[in-house]
């Protein structure tokens, strides 16, 4: 009896816990995208008024962001100074590889990918001008991240515990 | 640093791996020689050493027949051009314009390729077909012929105008004044420098800081035109002396004679083989014709790189030191 309230327990807590790491996945996203958003703003000013090179600005420019985002652009930067041959897109997609706390989908990862391409290699105002559009870009999939959120952050919350019930329910 | 550690820590660095190989195989007695790399696409190898230009062999042998030299692709012109922009062609836009871009340690690297056009004015250089690397090196005491003639007691400097044509070592000189008139020493007491270095080669700045040594007592304003740098020291850095390359541009006349009229000596450098060739240019040649500089030192590269032609006194149009087939006629 003992042992089957146990096994009962277990099973809930970890129907709960896949239930919230995906609620908590869901919540996550649209906050590294913001993030990412956020540093390519100050990547930005970092080409058009500093004209500081690429790698030292995508270390710069995460000043104030933490976590996965930071990581990846750090990695890129990285990547980018060990490697000379390296194109920034070839070292994003290394890095995106290598951070393995991004929880970033396929749409923003096509834009990271595309923003990679075209960095670094033409003037300023063009690097302005094609940052403003991979923002627009990001800024676009945020908003159906959140709206994605919103709808299934709870969702996901109540299929792990109601998951985890059912299955008790089920054995005994 | 001598320079086979130039070359294998700064050049090597921005070459391609085939290209290193093939360098790195020349006998050090004949690489310390080396004054420039060139590299053209689908064309040898080329060095030139002193005065003279060498193809290599794949074996690293100086030759001067094509057919056993090593060759150049677009591919390694390509790389080299990505080792050099660090994939930031946005922070090198104002060098591409002027069509060469300073690495560090000071090496101007040149280049050549289609050039695009807005407005009517360059504004970029695309397909890059040739590059030249150009050595700096650092000779510590190659002023010291000079420095007699161009400082007047112990804290003033004349006002001195470098002539010399382009690979002669003006900017060695220069770079050796520089750090001389800045150091205290038994004859002299050093002067405040400002150095306007629009190339970065002077001080070869790493992040604004200089990389070669110019004694203590000189501000650099790194990657500002001539003209605007000049104006920018004379209010905010109150140098005694202020020193730049290459002046050309009107501008650069101008702001010359600003500094020469706020009292404050001027130590720049003109290409030209004598007075009479810099007199007849525009702008720098209304310098000459004004009397504005006190100095002339004219260089050559006869019999070596750096050999100091003559130096004159201005006001009395007199020959302190002359120096002819390698005897020193007078002073």
């Amino acid at each position: 009896m003992w042992l089957k309230m146990l096994g009962g327990i277990i099973i809930i807590a970890s129907g709960t816990s896949i239930g919230f790491l995906y609620a908590n996945r869901c919540c996550e996203r649209p906050r590294q995208i913001r993030q990412i958003i956020s540093c390519i703003g100050s990547l930005k000013s970092y080409i058009s008024y500093v004209s500081l090179p690429l790698a030292e600005a995508l270390i710069n420019c995460t000043n104030g962001t933490c976590g996965a985002v930071k990581e990846l652009f750090q990695k890129t930067a990285t990547i980018l100074k060990g490697n000379g041959w390296m194109t920034p897109q070839e070292a994003l997609q290394q890095a995106i590889s290598e951070t393995h706390d991004l929880v970033l989908e396929k749409p923003e990862i096509e834009v990271l990918v595309v923003f990679g391409a075209n960095l670094g290699s033409t003037s300023r105002d063009e690097q302005t001008n094609y940052l403003d559009m991979v923002q627009e870009q990001l800024a676009k999939i945020e908003c159906d991240a959140l709206k994605l959120r919103d709808q299934n952050s709870k969702m996901y919350r109540y299929l792990g515990v109601c998951g985890g019930l059912a299955v008790v329910i089920v054995l005994i | 640093m001598s320079i086979n550690e130039i070359i294998h820590n700064q050049i090597f660095s921005i070459l391609p791996p085939n290209i290193v190989t093939v360098l790195g195989r020349i006998p050090v007695s004949r690489a310390a020689s080396i004054t420039e790399i060139r590299l053209r696409v689908d064309k040898p190898l080329l060095l030139v050493l002193g005065t003279e230009d060498f193809m290599i062999s794949l074996e690293g042998r100086l030759i001067q027949d094509a057919q056993y030299a090593c060759f150049c692709t677009q591919e390694d012109i390509g790389r080299t051009f990505q080792l050099i922009c660090r994939n930031s062609i946005y922070a090198l836009e104002q060098e591409l314009k002027m069509g060469f871009i300073t690495v560090k340690g000071g090496h101007r690297i040149g280049l050549a390729g289609q050039a695009i056009m807005k407005d009517g004015e360059l504004k970029a250089i695309k397909n890059i077909s040739s590059l030249n690397i150009r050595l700096a090196r650092e000779v510590k005491g190659c002023c010291d012929l000079v420095l007699p003639y161009i400082i007047n007691g112990e804290k003033k400097v004349w006002s001195t105008l470098i002539i010399s044509p382009p690979r002669c070592g003006k900017t060695t000189i220069l770079r050796d004044l520089i750090r001389t008139l800045s150091t205290r020493s038994s004859s002299f007491k050093g002067v405040q420098i400002g150095v306007v270095d629009e190339r970065s080669e002077i001080a070869a700045c790493l992040n604004g800081v200089p990389t070669v040594d110019l004694g203590v007592r000189v501000d650099v304003l790194d990657g500002c035109p001539k003209s605007e740098g000049m104006l920018i020291l004379i209010r905010s850095m109150s140098p005694q002396v202020i020193a730049t390359d290459e002046l050309g541009r009107q501008e650069d006349a101008y702001a010359v004679r600003e500094a020469l009229n706020a009292g404050i000596s001027v130590i720049a450098t003109v290409h030209g083989q004598d007075v009479d060739e810099v007199a007849n240019r525009p702008y720098v040649g209304e310098l000459v014709k004004g009397r504005f500089f006190e100095r002339y030192i004219i260089l050559s590269d006869s019999p070596t790189i750096g050999t100091i032609k003559e130096i004159i006194e201005v006001k009395t149009g007199d020959s302190l030191y002359l120096h002819r087939q390698g005897v020193k006629a007078c002073g």
